[in-house]
């Protein structure tokens, strides 16, 4: 991909705080390609989701080319392409969690918010009309012992019932 | 019953761990100190090599043997430890990081001044945001308490620590996709040779290793060799002549889930049985049991005949499965193990990472033929052919039998073995991922054949009894060595 191929609307720059802790970040490695993924994680923090505005700062940040951060951001499944909700509920289905239940969190959620499984080519059909959610399957979170398990943005919800589930959707909502 | 031994865990639950001055009244430290007081740093190298800690990440590669792969003479020398604990039924790391990471610091240190390594890149999984919090504040500590950055406690010693976020992807874990990643680009692994230790991170020799292992370093300064070979069983390694003990030893941290009444880590000597294990963690939920998962998704699946199956390194290896990562899964009698095996080929389909053909195109192959069968919809044929096994002769070959043709399962294997081959443990592809896939596919096909044929037959999930589910051992070349690792041959 070319630069001039990109249609970009609103150029995207860190904001004080952040381009600190990417100039901090940058100095712990040898070359700079290696800060792409904490860069990314920055990047979206405060954009949102990687629009081709950012990988294209992100590639003049670390002086590659935008076609490199392109690869980067569609092979990791933590970066998000497209914008996403304000609440990004990931609900893990692998099979520790599948043996205590996890689809019936997962079906509880979706009737209970109206809205379907985002896939990680569409994150629009996953996406509440008002931006308020994103419902999406993840695999293994790494708390098999507290099954069922999902995240909320940067926090874990252990030993999900649908009681739990509604408990939390009401804190959320207000 | 078997008792808890908490080594690595024993301050896990205590209040402020992770703060520099609650861990420094539980000695913390004082090992790493211990260490660059009384030993050289090849006295630590030789120590570890004695004290026979394997890595604990899923290989179980010998620690000691490992660090004298590094070339003495190339600097600077990398260290990246791996806390992208991604294999699903491991969950001990997180402990680790979230409640005592100054334990992970110390180990790190002494492995540095072992290897005279100035630079650390702790690789933390994306979705561990509070392990990363409470991680980096603990980096932040020890640097304001002199014990990271330049001349360490006026021993001239220079030592850095930086944490590095992934971001999602399995394969991460995987020691060269790792370092892939942490160079910024997609986490695709490496041809070996050349090994990390030898080329690694930015061209350089590169020492990887789990956060479980590095925790084992400050005990085995701390309290000795002769301490830590005492906890574990020795076996005889063959390869030598003569042979030469073949040590599992130590604590691991068997992360149980699944049908127990209280899954969590349990931190034991290595050589308990899986039915032990189960006893430790509660009890089973449910009557029966029908399958354990004894390292992880990836190892292949321990039937209710192998419940005697001792955990440790050699013992799962000769019962051709693996200990991996410790993720003990257990199931009950109410599991469907077609259900199971199709979550597990969805996660692999999902984690992939497209470089190898084999891989990016059989897992989801595999995961469409196991979707397909649980549909309802699996291909049997109407013909039979003859049935081979094992022959009035004692020999394999055409047993004088016929047997029908369950041309799914057939494909199934097919595929999943040439993906990687689990008879002859050989990859046709660049990782280990390869194995990862197929040994699951074919190990549950293999035995519970009875319950994929009758959910073939019936068009529709049968969950059949657990005592009719399973091939016996007897029956099946499943359970057979064929396969026999040479330094285990005399065993």
């Amino acid at each position: 991909m070319s630069d001039e191929l990109i249609q970009i609307e609103t150029p995207f720059a860190f904001n004080e705080e952040n381009q600190r802790e990417f100039d901090e970040l940058i100095g712990r490695y040898p070359v700079k390609e290696a800060a792409m993924l904490p860069t990314l994680h920055i990047a979206q923090r405060q954009a949102g989701y990687i629009s081709p505005a950012v990988m294209k700062y992100v590639a003049e940040q670390l002086e590659v080319t935008v076609m490199k951060v392109k690869d980067v951001v569609t092979f990791y499944p933590m970066f998000f392409e497209e914008p996403v909700g304000e609440y990004v509920i990931r609900v893990c289905h692998t099979l520790p969690c599948a043996l205590r239940d996890c689809k019936g969190v997962l079906e509880h959620l979706k009737s209970k918010l109206d809205m379907d499984i985002a896939s990680e080519t569409n994150l629009a059909k996953g996406t509440t009309a008002d931006g308020k959610f994103t419902l999406m399957k993840v695999e293994c979170l790494a708390s098999c012992d507290v099954a069922p398990v999902i995240m909320v943005n940067d926090d874990l919800y252990k030993n999900l019932t649908p009681e739990k589930v509604d408990e939390l959707l009401a804190k959320l909502a207000s | 019953m078997v008792q808890e031994r908490r080594i690595l865990y024993e301050h896990l639950d205590v209040p402020d761990i992770n703060t520099f001055d609650v861990f420094r009244q539980y000695d913390g430290y004082t090992r790493f100190e211990k260490a660059i007081a009384e030993y050289q740093p090849d006295d630590i190298a030789k120590m570890v090599m004695d004290s026979g800690l394997k890595g604990r990440g899923g290989a179980g590669f010998s620690t000691g043997l490992k660090w004298s792969f590094v070339p003495k003479d190339i600097k600077p020398c990398y260290l990246c430890c791996n806390a992208d604990e991604s294999e699903p039924g491991t969950f001990s790391n997180r402990y680790v990081l979230e409640k005592n990471p100054h334990l992970l610091i110390e180990g790190i240190l002494i492995c540095c001044y072992a290897m005279g390594i100035e630079t650390t890149y702790i690789y933390i999984r994306g979705e561990f945001t509070l392990g990363k919090k409470m991680l980096d504040a603990a980096i932040k500590e020890a640097y304001e308490k002199g014990y990271l950055g330049k001349d360490i406690r006026g021993t001239g010693l220079n030592i850095d620590i930086y944490s590095h976020p992934g971001a999602g992807a399995y394969i991460c874990g995987e020691e060269t996709g790792l370092i892939e990643s942490l160079e910024g680009k997609r986490g695709q692994p490496r041809n070996k040779p050349p090994f990390p230790a030898v080329e690694g991170v930015f061209g350089k020799p590169t020492v990887v290793q789990n956060v479980e292992t590095l925790c084992n370093l400050p005990f085995i300064v701390g309290n000795g060799v002769e301490w830590y070979t005492q906890m574990g069983p020795t076996y005889a390694d063959t390869r030598a002549n003569p042979p030469t003990p073949d040590p599992n030893t130590g604590t691991k941290l068997y992360c149980i889930s699944g049908d127990v009444n209280e899954p969590g880590v349990y931190e034991l000597d290595l050589g308990l049985t899986c039915s032990e294990l189960i006893e430790v963690a509660g009890g089973l939920r449910g009557e029966e049991v029908k399958a354990v998962i004894p390292g992880g998704s990836s190892a292949p699946i321990l039937t209710h005949y192998e419940l005697d199956t001792r955990l440790d390194f050699t013992s799962l290896t000769l019962a051709k499965s693996m200990l991996g990562s410790g993720g003990i899964i257990v199931m009950n009698e109410t599991r469907n193990i077609v259900d199971c095996l199709l979550n597990i080929m969805k996660f692999y389909a999902h984690e992939s990472c497209g470089q190898c053909t084999p891989c990016r195109w059989g897992t989801p192959w595999v995961r469409d033929i196991v979707q397909r069968i649980a549909d309802g919809n699996g291909r049997k044929d109407t013909m039979t052919r003859p049935k081979f096994g094992v022959a009035e002769n004692g020999r394999w070959g055409d047993t004088g039998e016929t047997e029908e043709i369950y041309e799914d399962l057939d494909l199934l294997e097919s595929v999943a073995n040439n993906i990687a081959n689990v008879d002859t443990m050989t990859w046709n592809t660049i990782c280990v991922f390869g194995i990862a896939v197929s040994w699951p596919a074919v190990s549950y096909m293999r035995k519970f054949r009875p319950e994929f044929e009758a959910t073939i037959r019936e068009g529709k999930l049968v969950t059949l009894p657990v005592a009719e589910a399973t091939v016996p051992p007897e029956e099946n070349y499943a359970y057979q060595q064929r396969f026999v690792p040479k330094e285990f041959a005399d065993l």
